[in-house]
Parts: structure tokens; sequence; C-alpha cells
């Protein structure tokens, strides 16, 4: 029996609360799920940015939803089922704010080195929390097994960062593996490679710099392992290259990842040419260049969403209500009986 | 264990399956209940399809998860013991054998018509949400198996043919009341499927969703569900109705898990 409601009793009757019926229809729920998968559609083969096409039905939704629950007696009495819609609510309010705070982006590290807050590469919400800076970790080296056929198989990569006590830690992250630091999640990637480290002894003075060059990706540019690179002050592009004659990857069976055991440095300025093994030195033009040894650099992704744990808990209080839901509808009457 | 007795194994398996599934047919034809034997044959079947799938398990050291061959080899599999469990719990609705195994029947002749052959395992794989999310959505597809078991029948009904032949099961609206509570308890795993694929995703890839091909035709399958569970209610859907649009998630449901992963190469197939 429908009870009637004291709400509608209430001092601001009449057009209100027409309006708020039409916008807690069901038919207007019907007509935004055709909407939300009309834009599922447009968003996902749109060759442009068609964000709108998720943003508004999610938008209707959710004032469908909240005059829904604030005029349909059902909710009222199915406590489960209005949780469960609150909680797909709370998925979507947490997708926009994901959206408005996120951050992804790349970053690349020799062995050794340690990451000061620059990317390579990100896109990020309007409204991100810029504390990437702050951030350090440094790459301790990695290996990557490889299947036979070149599949890529497992990367282990050891990091270490500093606490705010000063305690060092250890870590062994890979492709699945995150470092988190400050909700930063810091994950490997398939792009790494060859960095040949120099020392830079610019003619104009002052302390020679050390520094990688982080040659193109391997296996992926395994046929161009050269890159034209300038030495910090100088005018003088140069042109460097690593040869080596060995198989690293072995596509005919099981191999790892490595350095190579034996290789050298191809110097190129202008026409001139050099070749370079580890701790020969070479004089150019700006500077002296000292080939200090090879090292590997790895590619990271970085990934900031506060919301993930949030969205997490949203999802599963979702699947929780739905199921108590069913359980309490169907337990009335039982599955075998007329 | 060789490849060979994988496939001897399976055929037999086979054998039993489609057994059972001509004897549920002749049940309607003939107006009879060989409800026990097609039981005993089901299982015998899934105990043989059980033992092939264990045979290449131990062979490759890896699940029936990589190629279409493997695919379409675990879902029959779990198909059929959702489906079992199902036939054996309700026993208003054993009539559904005959709906429900010419839907396998496709599937196995298309099973049979793919290579056997062993794929890579990508190292995105080695996890236990392949489990958890891989799970779910088979659970998910078994529960939407049998309520289009059930509409079947509805539709069935309708037709001159079959107008007097299910008179010993429930009427259609009793009929459409179960085929629902199978698309509720697929909807619960459907969600858990999706919720399980995004925290794999976030793990294998740096993120959660991406509306790759896959996922967007999971999400489209996942809203169409929530459609025809509210168009119920809100229109009072003819049994009929109900029936057609259970059809409806089906067929989405079928191209998402068996059609968008082969047609795309999407990241979602794990291999870089
Ligand atoms: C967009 C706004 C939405 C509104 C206003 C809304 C409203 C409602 C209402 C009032 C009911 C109870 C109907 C009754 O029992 O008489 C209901 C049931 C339900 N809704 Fe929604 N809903 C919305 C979106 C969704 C979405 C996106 C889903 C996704 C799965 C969903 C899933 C369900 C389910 C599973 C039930 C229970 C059906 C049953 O008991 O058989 N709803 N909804």
């Amino acid at each position: 029996m429908e009870q009637p409601d004291p709400l509608r009793n209430a001092p601001l009757q009449g057009i209100l609360w027409q309006l708020l019926d039409i916008l807690a229809s069901l038919k207007f729920t019907l007509l935004i799920i055709v909407a939300l998968a009309a834009g599922v559609i447009v968003a996902y083969t749109s060759k442009t940015q068609a964000t709108w096409a998720l943003v508004v039905p999610l938008a209707a939704c959710a004032v469908n939803l909240a005059a829904t629950v604030m005029t349909n007696p059902v909710f009222r009495r199915q406590t489960p089922l209005l949780i469960f819609h609150l909680a797909l609510i709370a998925i979507v309010l947490l997708v926009a704010i994901g959206r408005l705070t996120y951050l992804k982006g790349q970053l690349e590290l020799a062995e050794g080195e340690v990451f000061d807050g620059q990317l390579t590469q990100e896109e990020s919400g309007p409204w991100h929390p810029r504390k990437l800076s702050e951030l350090q970790f440094s790459n301790e080296g990695f290996t990557v097994s490889y299947a036979k056929g070149m599949r890529r198989g497992d990367t282990r990569n050891q990091v270490a960062w500093t606490d705010t006590e000063g305690r060092v830690h250890r870590e062994v992250i890979g492709d699945q593996d995150a470092l988190i630091l400050a909700g930063y999640r810091f994950y490997t990637s398939f792009n790494k490679g060859y960095a040949p480290a120099f020392i830079w002894q610019p003619n104009s003075g002052g302390s020679p710099m050390l520094g990688t060059v982080h040659l193109p990706a391997y296996p992926l540019h395994e046929y161009k392992q050269s890159l034209e690179w300038t030495p910090p002050g100088s005018r003088m592009p140069l042109w460097i290259m690593l040869q080596f004659d060995e198989v690293i990857l072995d596509p005919e069976r099981p191999s790892e990842f490595r350095l190579p055991s034996q290789h050298r440095i191809i110097v190129r300025e202008g026409e001139v040419r050099h070749e370079l093994k580890s701790g020969e030195s070479v004089r150019l033009a700006d500077g002296v260049l000292v080939y200090d040894g090879l090292h590997s650099w790895m590619g990271y992704t970085v990934f900031y969403d506060f919301t993930l744990p949030w969205l997490l808990a949203a999802g599963m209080l979702a699947v929780l209500s739905l199921a108590l839901h069913f359980w309490k509808k169907f337990s009335v009457r039982p599955w075998d009986k007329d | 264990m060789t490849l060979e007795l994988e496939l001897q194994t399976l055929w037999a398996a086979l054998v039993f399956y489609v057994l059972a599934g001509t004897v549920a047919i002749f049940g309607v034809v003939l107006q009879r209940k060989p409800e026990r034997t097609v039981l005993g044959l089901l299982l015998a079947g899934l105990a043989l399809q059980t033992l092939s799938i264990a045979f290449r398990w131990d062979r490759l050291g890896h699940g029936p998860y990589i190629t279409m061959y493997e695919i379409l080899l675990s879902n029959i599999w779990s198909l059929l013991t959702v489906y079992v469990i199902a036939y054996w719990r309700i026993p208003q609705i054993r009539a559904t054998a005959a709906v429900v195994m010419p839907i396998l029947f496709v599937m196995m002749g298309w099973l049979l018509m793919t290579s056997p052959n062993a794929g890579h395992l990508p190292a995105t794989y080695h996890t236990v949400w392949l489990f958890i999310h891989i799970g779910f959505g088979k659970i998910f597809l078994g529960t939407v198996l049998v309520a289009v078991g059930i509409s079947g029948i509805i539709l069935l009904r309708q037709s001159r043919y079959g107008a007097g032949r299910f008179t010993r099961m429930p009427n259609d609206d009793r009929l459409d009341e179960l085929s629902f509570r199978f698309m509720a308890i697929g909807l619960i795993f459907d969600t858990l499927m999706l919720i399980a694929g995004a925290i794999w995703a976030q793990d294998a890839w740096g993120r959660y969703w991406n509306w790759d091909p896959l996922e967007t035709w999971a999400f489209l399958t996942w809203l169409f569900v929530a459609f025809s569970l509210h168009a119920r209610f809100t229109y009072k859907t003819t049994p009929r109705t109900g029936a057609l649009m259970v059809l409806g998630v089906f067929v989405l449901a079928f191209l998402t898990f068996f059609g968008v992963p082969f047609i795309s190469p999407s990241p979602h197939k794990g291999a870089v």
C-alpha cells in the first residue's frame, strides 16, 4: 500500500514537486541509460575528445537519482537498493574528481641515476596537486627476462628511496608492481635501453660533468643504437653509436636483457670518427670527452589518482548492497516452487 | 601428457554433450522427461572435459585463457558447469536443456575448427587477478545462459509448435521471474568482473580504465543488463519482451567475450 508522503505537504508544494517528479521519472532513467550507452559509443568512435558525450548523461543520471531518492518510496523501503544506487553516484563523482586531479607521465632513469621530478611526457587534470618534485628514488639496475621468440617476460628493477626519517628503503618493482610514493605509482615499462656514460671537460674551464646519454630503446630499435648529442656548453653536435657483435636477445631460446660483454662507442664529430672503449678519452673541438662505461636506462610510467582506494571501496559497496538486495528479494519466495 | 591424449579426452566429452543435448531435445519432442539421463550424460561430459583441460594445463604450465581455442574450451566448460548446477537445483527448468545445448553445440563446432596449438603467456598474466576476473566473467555468462534457456521456453511457447509442449513447466510470468533472477545474479558477477578487471588493468598497464574495445563492450553489456532490469519494472514488460531483452544481453555478452578480443588488436590482449 502506498503511504501518503509527509514531505509532499510541506509548504514548498506545487510546481517544485511536479518538477522533481519529472526529474525522478523512471522513464527518464531508461532514457539516460540509453544516452549513456550512446555516449560511450560516440566517445569511443570519435576522433576528437568527446568527454561531453559521457559527462552529460552521467550528470543527468546524478540529477535523476537524487530526485528519485528524495521522492520514490521504494528507496525508503529498500535500504540496500538505495545504498547500491548511492554507491553508483559515488563512483561517478569519484571518477570525475579523479579526472580533475590525475597525472600520467613518463620518465627515464639510467642505472644509478636519481629521479628529480622531471618527466619526459605528461598529461594531468587541471587540479593536480604538484608533489612530484618533492619525491626522490634511484634506479639501482634491472633484469628483463625474454622467452623464446623474444617475448618479453618479467621486469625486475631494484629501486631505493629515503623516507622522511632518513631511512633508506629498497624495493623490487616491475611492470605490475609499482613503487608508491606519496600516492604516485611508478611502474617499469617495455621502454628501456643502453646508456653510455661520459665525462665532459669543456675547454672553457669549470668542473668536469658526468652524464649519461640514453640511446634509443632496445630491442625496439635494435639496429639504430645511435643518437645525436651536444655536450653541455658545446656548439658542436656529436653523433654517438654503440657497437657490439654478440646476440643479447636470442629469438631461438630464452634470454635476458643485459649489457654486452664487449662493446665500443663510436663518436663522430663532423667528418671525424673516433672509437672509444671504457676509460678512453678523445679531444674534441670544445673539450675532452671521456667514455666512462656502459649502463642501462629504464623508462618508467608514473600514475597518480588518489581516488583509487575510494573507487574500490565504492565499487565493493555497490556489489555488496546489490547482492544483499537480491538476496532479500529472492528469499521471500523459493526458487523451485510455484 | 600429449596433445593427442588431450584431444581424445575432449572428443569423448563432446560425444557425451551431444548425447545429452539429443536426449533433451527428443524429450521435448516426445513429451518425456529423461532428466536423470541428461544430467548423467552432462556430468560424464564435464568430468571428461575437466580431465582434458587438466592434461592441457599440466602440459603447457598455464590455464586455458590465451588462445581462441582455450577461451572457447574453458567457456564451454564453465557455461556447462553453471548450467548443470541450475539444472540440478531447479527441476522446474530442466526442459531448457533443449534450448541451451544447441547454443553450446555451436560453440563446440567452433572449438573444433580452431587450432589447439599453444599460445604465448604474456607477462601481465602472472597474477591472481587473472583468475578472479575471468572467474567472475564466466559465472556472469553462465547465469545469462540459464536465463536464455528459460527465455527460449517463453518464446517457444508463443510459437505454434511450442504452444502445447511445455505444459508441465511453470507459467510465463513465473518463468520470466526466474529468468530475471538469473539476470540479477549475472549483474552482480558482471559488476565484480568489471571491478576485478579494473584492479588488474591498474596493475598491468597503470590505468584502471581506458575504454579499450573490450572494456567498452563490457561496459555496454553491463549497461544493457541495467536497462533490461529497469525496463522490466518501469514498463511492467511482458514475459515475451523480457525474454527478448535477455537474448539481447546474451548476444552482446557473447560478442564481447568471443568477438571483440579477436577482431581488435587491443592492449587488452596483454602481450607486448
Ligand atoms: C540513473 C539513475 C537511476 C535511477 C533513478 C534508478 C532508480 C531505481 C529505482 C527507483 C529502482 C527500484 C524500482 C522498483 O523496485 O520499483 C531501481 C532498481 C534497480 N536499479 Fe536503478 N536507477 C538508476 C540507475 C541504475 C543503474 C545505472 C543501474 C546499474 C546496474 C541500476 C540498477 C538497478 C537494479 C539492479 C535495480 C533492482 C532491480 C530489481 O530489484 O529487480 N540502476 N533503480
